[in-house]
């Protein structure tokens, strides 16, 4: 595998990845990027200086406008490893940050200790030129300027929600748009301009704008492949040894055709994918990516097998490439949200498996083949999620069970037999259902739909506990933040407690709610995505942007949760501390916990020691159930801009982590800004007792369909995926599909994370490992089978 | 708390029940461990688990050496020493489990609890859509699984009602008429050779081996059975011994011979329960030797797989 260790050495690792929590000095000095990363300011420049020419025109025509202008003026460039070019920023060493959507956070970064080797001076002071324009245009800007009274006070983030506008999502249209190429839209658009000076419709002027601006950026989409076509041919004149020019002419015969025209082989339908996905994160600084690529490119590579241009190692290598090319993109954040994200990932998702819409298996040569590019590549992105049905192969979970074996986290698994269900729930009709994909994280998406504005937010559901135990004042400042729900002392039951959390959610999804609805608004008239709308269903058909209309369902909504099962273990512990066992009465409990347990280390060990969600216990399980299902039934009470409700998600990410700063000791024994549990269905670390199959019974009791997607990580050591334990994890994997557990993951415990649980053994007790016929906890072995174990784990994970 | 659960005839004596187990006959499982074991082996990996009574077991990462327990215990077994760190008089120890109710932070805890046969039943049928998929069930094992043998049977009684597969683990140190009544309700035996030689065998586990080969005889022509070796370098792990095991494996049709390489598990274990342990000079054959001797007796044509 001699190519696979060069492209494997030309990975451009942007970030340090580091999570941070808070802004602590320790965390800081770690640093944030690598010193040769830059900040690209090409991009910036040339839509500024696009903006400034189209001063007075209709958005849509002067974001597609600047859009063409940067597509048409940036460097490129391509390296002599490359088959697939394209690339975000006109350096390989550069960054993107989008300074229309936000400049402060660009500038903080850059002037902050992490981010300061971004930019020399000289850029700085460009990039301050660059900011005075967009200052008060930026659509963060023009945001806040639209936050008066209760809006402005909510919108700042204080613990409970934070807003963001970080992510439109949405999946292009790939499928249509290898059928026509893109010049096949460009018609579409132009029958509908013909068709409309016919018909002159009402909104006539919004139409011809924004269909001819969608003219414009498909050109200029165009153009720019035919660019990288010119210069490959220029390299390739240039070139003498005749296999790299080979190389570069293979490079401009593809940009020559593609994106155009429709892909004919392999290489031309990942080449195609790629600039329409590169272009999508240039026009806007969006996440993910979604494609199902087995499904969507599998009948062009079995097509070049069959007649023999090519061959299973050469579109081995197109993958490879092609995964270099994915984790190349990133996006530079603000501090807080590198944070929340960990590092400049893009949360970039690729679908494999899965059911055609008509619900048949689609599993293919090519679903293998991308397992093989992860086990070779090893790279952090694209995370890969693996379609899991009744009638998936055993052969394919078996080959997913050596990918996830090997500790890159992937792929991640969706369990159709329970996410088809509740899409269908959500109003999306069944054969789309059956077509959805993943675009990154747990984010679930319908290919082609006009399905845009996805995450608003996080939202602390722990946070909302603790006002309900402080009847919506802040006890620090006196101020009435949240609902004003009864007072604690007069509660009787837990139930008590969980009726004034309902309500606290309430008030605080109305919140978020109501930001989120002007945000919505505000984008639809200043930031048009013309391109987007040109490759996603309806919006050419209909002469409408894609944010003037929706894909009818509620997928759309979704408000990421964070805290659930504190919120349920909390509860369980007031139920048994407090009402059963009568320790302590329930306004004491508040007072020490309010004191993060100072002075009361016995009532914190008992809240403790009050049952956990995660241990198959009815006791709590059944308090989770009612707090998820109870949770979700009240956002659903909260709508959006187009009358679809709010509902919640589980894509949590490192949010659990760095989120649960602002929120102070809970009653489930938790400390001050202690983390939360690390995703929706995931038990407390280290509270979990009885090994893997109590968890998924604990997760099965939550009913998908009452809920959303989930996230549920669980920890393995290599040797449970391996050998004659291999096809027992397989009948594991069958079971969680089987008892409809929407998601699960993998951490595959490496030898870096067992020395430290020897090190650190209180942060591990639930760390099961097995030896030899016999399984203990890790944390108690002797030091001497500890090292036996770690040197084992090092010689499976190789 | 720790005394009121007084035998009564109808509960049994369990140290723990482990669901997800792997290594004790086919599939998914969930392992019942039985308390108490007539045999006192030198390897043993669960100390814990011989003596008949519930006892006191200490798990220090969880002190903080607050000092309640030293206030509980009346027999001044437990004190502080001059670095403030919590200590234990085992000798003095008369495991009145008084000092566990104190301990809030887990540190001192019992090892071993009665219980009805529903309790353990309800249960093991947790994880039954496990089961269904991968071909497991509910194992006894121990301790000894066969020295308490009215709940035993009962409870494997009730588990094949609910249609489960039942596997028994056990040394095969019991009286045959207890061993026949038992094996009428389960699917599968595991049944442990230590060792060839009585004297070996007695020197090492306190018993001599005439009862168990007797016994493995007798099960072997009424249920399917698994041999398992604890795998100990320079004890029983010669080509001599093994050709012997394999011989004797193929006549009784056992269907495979599972290899239980040694390790230390049972070391830490012994200091929690405050026993010495007297074994730290064993160690596993090494991993070539290992799978030389997987591959021996596969030769002799029975099966044989390593760990589980």
């Amino acid at each position: 595998m001699g190519l696979t260790e060069q492209l494997k050495s030309n990975l451009a690792i942007k970030a340090v990845r580091n999570v941070q929590r808070g802004y602590t000095e320790d965390e800081k000095s770690r640093g944030l990027f690598r010193p040769e990363i830059r900040l690209d300011l090409q991009r910036s420049r040339l839509m500024t200086e696009s903006f400034k020419e189209t001063d007075g025109e209709a958005m849509v025509l002067r974001r597609g406008k600047a859009l063409a202008h940067v597509l048409d003026h940036m460097g490129i460039f391509i390296r002599d490893w490359e088959r697939i070019v394209g690339f975000q920023t006109s350096d390989p060493e550069g960054l993107y940050h989008p300074i229309d959507m936000n400049w402060r956070s660009v500038m903080r970064l850059v002037n902050s200790e992490g981010g300061r080797t971004l930019l020399d001076d000289e850029g700085r002071n460009e990039l301050e030129d660059l900011c005075e324009y967009w200052k008060g245009k930026c659509m963060s800007d023009r945001h806040q300027a639209l936050f008066t009274g209760d809006l402005e006070k909510y919108w700042k983030y204080e613990g409970t929600f934070l807003w963001s506008h970080l992510s439109e999502l949405g999946i292009p249209d790939y499928e249509a748009l290898f059928k026509t190429g893109l010049e096949g839209r460009i018609k579409m658009a132009e029958d509908r301009l013909k068709e409309i000076d016919e018909t002159i419709p009402p909104d006539y002027v919004d139409q011809k704008e924004f269909l001819q601006s969608v003219v414009i950026v498909l050109e200029a989409v165009i153009r720019f492949g035919k660019r990288y076509a010119v210069l490959a041919m220029e390299m390739a004149d240039a070139e003498e040894d005749p296999g790299q020019r080979e190389r570069f002419m293979e490079i401009a015969r593809t940009c020559e055709r593609v994106p155009g025209e429709p892909p004919k082989t392999f290489l031309e339908a990942v080449q195609f994918f790629y600039f329409i996905h590169l272009v999508r994160y240039l026009e806007y600084s969006t996440l993910g990516i979604g494609i199902r690529l087995d499904y969507l490119l599998g009948p062009y590579y079995e097509k070049d097998l069959e007649e023999g241009r090519m061959t299973k190692d050469g579109a081995l290598e197109i993958l490879q490439l092609l995964w270099v090319k994915f984790l190349e993109l990133g996006l530079v954040y603000s501090p807080l949200v590198t944070s929340v994200y960990g590092g400049v990932a893009s949360l970039q998702a690729l679908t494999i498996g899965g059911t055609d819409r008509e619900g048949r298996d689609v599993t293919n040569d090519l679903t293998y083949l991308v397992l093989e590019t992860a086990n070779t590549m090893k790279t952090i992105e694209p995370s890969i999620a693996l379609r899991v049905h009744n009638n998936t192969p055993d052969e394919l979970l078996s080959a997913a069970t050596d990918t996830i074996r090997t500790g890159i986290g992937y792929p991640s698994l969706f369990n159709d037999e329970a996410l088809i269900p509740l899409l269908e729930k959500w109003g999306v009709p069944s054969e789309d259902a059956k077509g959805y994909a993943v675009s990154g994280c747990v984010y679930m998406e319908i290919p082609g739909k006009n399905i845009t504005r996805r995450v608003e937010g996080y939202f602390v559901l722990a946070k909302c506990l603790w006002w309900a135990l402080h009847q919506g004042v802040d006890p620090k400042i006196g101020e009435q933040w949240g609902a004003r729900t009864p007072d604690p002392a007069t509660f009787t039951s837990w139930e008590d407690a969980f009726q004034a959390y309902l309500e606290q959610v309430k008030f605080f999804t109305t919140k978020l709610a109501q930001v989120e609805n002007t945000c919505r608004d505000l984008y639809a008239k200043y930031c048009p995505r013309p391109f987007y709308s040109a490759i996603v269903e309806g919006c050419i058909e209909q002469g409408k942007e894609c944010k003037q209309w929706v894909y009818p369902s509620m997928v759309h909504d979704m408000t990421i949760v964070i805290g659930s099962t504190n919120v349920a273990d909390s509860l369980a512990a007031i139920r048994k501390v407090v009402f059963e066992d009568k320790r302590v009465s329930f306004q004491e409990l508040i007072e020490i916990m309010d004191r993060n347990w100072e002075g009361r280390e016995d009532i914190r060990q008992a809240c403790l020691n009050a049952p956990k969600y995660g241990n198959d216990d009815d006791y709590v399980d059944l308090i989770a159930r009612e707090v998820h299902h109870g949770s979700e039934a009240t956002m659903e009470t909260v709508k959006d801009r187009f009358g679809f409700s709010k509902r919640g998600d589980g894509s949590a990410v490192s949010a659990t982590y760095g989120l649960a700063v602002n929120t102070p000791a809970t009653p489930d024994g938790r400390m001050d800004g202690e983390p939360f549990a690390d995703s929706t269905l995931a038990p407390q670390p280290g509270v979990d007792k009885k090994g893997p199959t109590a968890v998924l019974n604990s997760c099965a009791k939550i009913d998908t369909l009452q809920t959303y997607n989930h996230l549920l990580n669980q920890k393995f050591l290599p040797q449970f995926l391996e050998g004659e334990m291999k096809p027992l994890f397989i009948d594991y994997l069958k079971t969680w599909r089987d008892m409809k557990i929407p998601h699960v993951q993998f951490n595959i415990v490496d030898s870096e994370t067992l020395m430290d649980a020897k090190q650190r053994p209180e942060e591990y007790q639930d760390l099961i490992v097995r030896v030899a016929g016999y399984s203990a906890y890790f944390v108690e072995l002797s030091e001497g089978l500890q090292d036996h174990i770690i040197d084992r784990t090092v010689q499976d994970l190789g | 708390m720790a005394l009121s659960q007084e035998p009564d005839g109808q509960k049994g004596l369990i140290f723990n029940i482990q669901r997800f187990s792997i290594h004790d006959g086919p599939g998914i499982r969930t392992t019942v461990f039985m308390k108490g074991c007539p045999l006192k082996c030198l390897w043993c990996a669960n100390p814990e688990s011989q003596d008949f009574v519930p006892n006191l077991m200490v798990r220090d990462i969880n002190c903080r050496d607050c000092g309640a327990c030293v206030e509980a215990c009346v027999e001044g077994a437990i004190w502080m020493n001059e670095e403030g760190r919590r200590r234990i008089d085992w000798d003095r120890c008369t495991q009145c489990l008084l000092c566990v109710d104190a301990c809030i932070y887990g540190s001192l805890n019992v090892c071993g609890r009665y219980v009805g046969v529903e309790e353990v039943l309800e249960e093991v049928l947790k994880d039954s859509a496990f089961y269904k998929n991968s071909g497991g069930g509910m194992t006894v094992s121990g301790g000894e699984a066969l020295s308490q043998t009215p709940f035993v049977t009962r409870l494997l009684k009730d588990a094949r009602r609910e249609g489960l597969h039942t596997t028994i683990d056990t040394s095969g140190y019991v009286p045959w008429k207890e061993m026949k009544g038992v094996l009428c309700f389960a699917d599968l035996v595991l049944f442990d050779i230590k060792h060839l030689d009585s004297e070996e065998h007695e020197k090492t586990t306190g018993v001599d081996n005439r009862q168990i080969l007797d016994n493995l005889r007798r099960v072997s022509r009424e249920k399917e059975v698994w041999l398992r070796v604890p795998l100990i370098a320079g004890f029983n792990d010669s080509d001599a011994h093994m050709d012997h095991i394999a011989v004797l494996g193929r006549e009784i049709g056992a269907k495979k011979i599972s290899l239980l390489p040694y390790h230390e598990g049972g070391k830490s274990k012994s200091e929690q329960i405050g026993r010495s342990y007297g074994f730290s000079q064993a160690t596993a054959p090494d991993d070539d030797r290992i799978l030389y001797l997987k591959g021996f007796i596969e030769k002799r044509g029975i099966g044989a797989s390593v760990g589980s």
